[in-house]
């Protein structure tokens, strides 16, 4: 093979891998994963190969908990860390983890992320 | 005391510099080599009387089974390998992409988050392994694995008994530490930050062993400090380090290794936590052993040079993703990713 294929053949593969990390869903999600019960707000996310939904929108000003479902999760979104909370903990791999968010103002983002930092979720306060 | 100065061909890395001096002083009738990477020569000092062809031939001897050739006369062949080197790496780049690409669809496409269901059996972490041995774990620790696979094959040491020891020491460490956390029930190591300074450490290690064989070091012979190769190339020769680094494996930050981790630590007992471990760690192996074995036989073959530039390609690529999710994981950059 020649160089100039061989070259194009790279930038090609470079696109490629730039659109696999950078493309992809970062969207809101369509599921509906804030619940409000006797005046405490839930956030449910479930953790297996990720984090799902990735960005969520909650309401400010309400005692707030958060729910991470695990069900066979063996990979590293079961080892969670929220930073701003110092929350670090491996999951149960089957089960409801719930961590209690307090009271988060407006404009407030709550990030988790896995121990090894390639999968994350936000939950934007409004 | 006569001075000779050789050209010497086959000097691929900083630390052959070291290598090469210190076989070449062993020899009772050397009294002194010094080898200038730059320029590709050694001068010696020596008292014996011996004509110059003679000595180069006799030392070769002395370094041939490193790959080193002393000669009198600059070698010619040497030219027309640099010149074949360029064209390689626009073939190994392809080549380590196409591999990088097709890794991180493989975990973009879900197919590895099976269910196993249930209590984790020793035969269900035996299953994890082998998930997790292709999984992004192998970011990390199959990257460091391939990268020093790949680098002491380069550098001509015994890999073979290297390798074993290696995979030796992450068996039976994960079982000794996986039966301690039985025993204990908790509280050794699986500190987050801890592992995730590790993890960056791994990743650093990688970045620099992938531009290594990608050959960026020695193109430019850019020589880091002698006593920094002197130290890497003492403990590479330790059959003590493979077994360390075996047993670090057990610390590198991998999502799979650290569930097992907490699996061992409730199973309760030492012989239970022990078997999950290791059940755990041989469903690594298959991979993890392809990836260094494998090395080993490109190593030595025909396509030794695509080789060693498509695995510092797939090296780098690898390293920079460790790297960047490992800033991450410490807050240190927002996460500029999610797989």
């Amino acid at each position: 093979m020649n160089k100039t294929a061989l070259i194009i053949i790279t930038l090609g593969l470079a696109f490629a891998l730039g659109f696999i990390f950078l493309g992809g869903s970062d969207t809101q999600s369509s599921v509906q994963n804030v619940e409000i019960k006797n005046g405490v707000q839930y956030v449910t996310i479930d953790a297996k190969g990720g984090y799902s939904p990735r960005k969520t929108t909650a309401k400010a000003g309400v005692p707030t908990k958060l729910i991470v479902n695990t069900k066979d999760t063996y990979d590293c979104s079961a080892a969670l860390v929220i930073k701003s909370l110092n929350y670090q903990k491996i999951l149960p791999q089957n089960g409801e983890t719930e961590i209690d968010l307090g009271v988060k103002k407006a404009g407030e983002t709550l990030q988790g992320l896995c121990s090894m930092g390639m999968y994350n979720f936000k939950i934007k306060f409004e | 005391m006569n001075k000779y100065t050789f050209h010497v061909s086959g000097t691929h890395c900083a630390s052959c510099k070291i290598l090469i001096e210190d076989i070449l002083k062993e020899q009772d009738f050397v009294k002194n080599a010094q080898v200038d990477l730059k320029r590709e020569t050694v001068k010696i000092e020596t008292d014996t009387d011996i004509n110059p062809e003679e000595l180069a031939q006799l030392l070769t001897n002395k370094v041939k089974s490193n790959g080193y050739t002393l000669s009198v006369n600059k070698s010619v062949v040497r030219q027309d390998l640099t010149t074949a080197q360029n064209g390689v790496i626009w073939q190994a780049l392809p080549i380590g992409l196409l591999f990088l690409a097709l890794f991180f669809i493989l975990q973009k496409s879900g197919i590895l988050n099976i269910g196993i269901g249930g209590q984790i059996t020793p035969i269900a972490s035996f299953f994890i392994g082998l998930i997790a041995s292709v999984s992004t774990c192998l970011a990390i620790v199959g990257g460091l694995v391939l990268s020093l696979s790949a680098k002491i094959s380069q550098d001509n040491i015994s890999d073979t008994k290297t390798f074993i020891l290696f995979h030796a020491g992450r068996l039976v460490s994960f079982a000794l530490l996986g039966g301690l956390l039985g025993a204990l029930g908790g509280a050794i190591g699986i500190n987050f930050t801890l592992t995730a300074i590790l993890g960056l450490i791994a990743s650093l290690v990688m970045l620099l062993l992938g531009l290594n064989l990608i050959g960026v070091f020695a193109k430019s012979k850019i020589t880091l400090h002698p006593g920094i190769f002197n130290f890497f190339r003492k403990i590479e020769h330790k059959t003590l380090t493979p077994l360390i680094v075996g047993f670090g494996t057990f610390f590198l930050p991998c999502g799979f290794t650290q569930s097992m981790q907490v699996a061992a630590l409730s199973s309760g007992s030492f012989f239970s936590g022990l078997l999950i471990m290791v059940a755990f760690a041989l469903g690594t192996l298959p991979m993890l052993a392809l990836l260094s074995f494998g090395s080993a036989s490109f190593a030595h073959g025909r396509h030794a040079s695509l080789f060693f530039k498509s695995a510092g390609v797939v090296v780098l690529g690898l390293g920079i993703f460790a790297f960047l999710a490992g800033l991450a994981g410490l807050r240190i950059i927002n996460p500029l990713f999610s797989i």
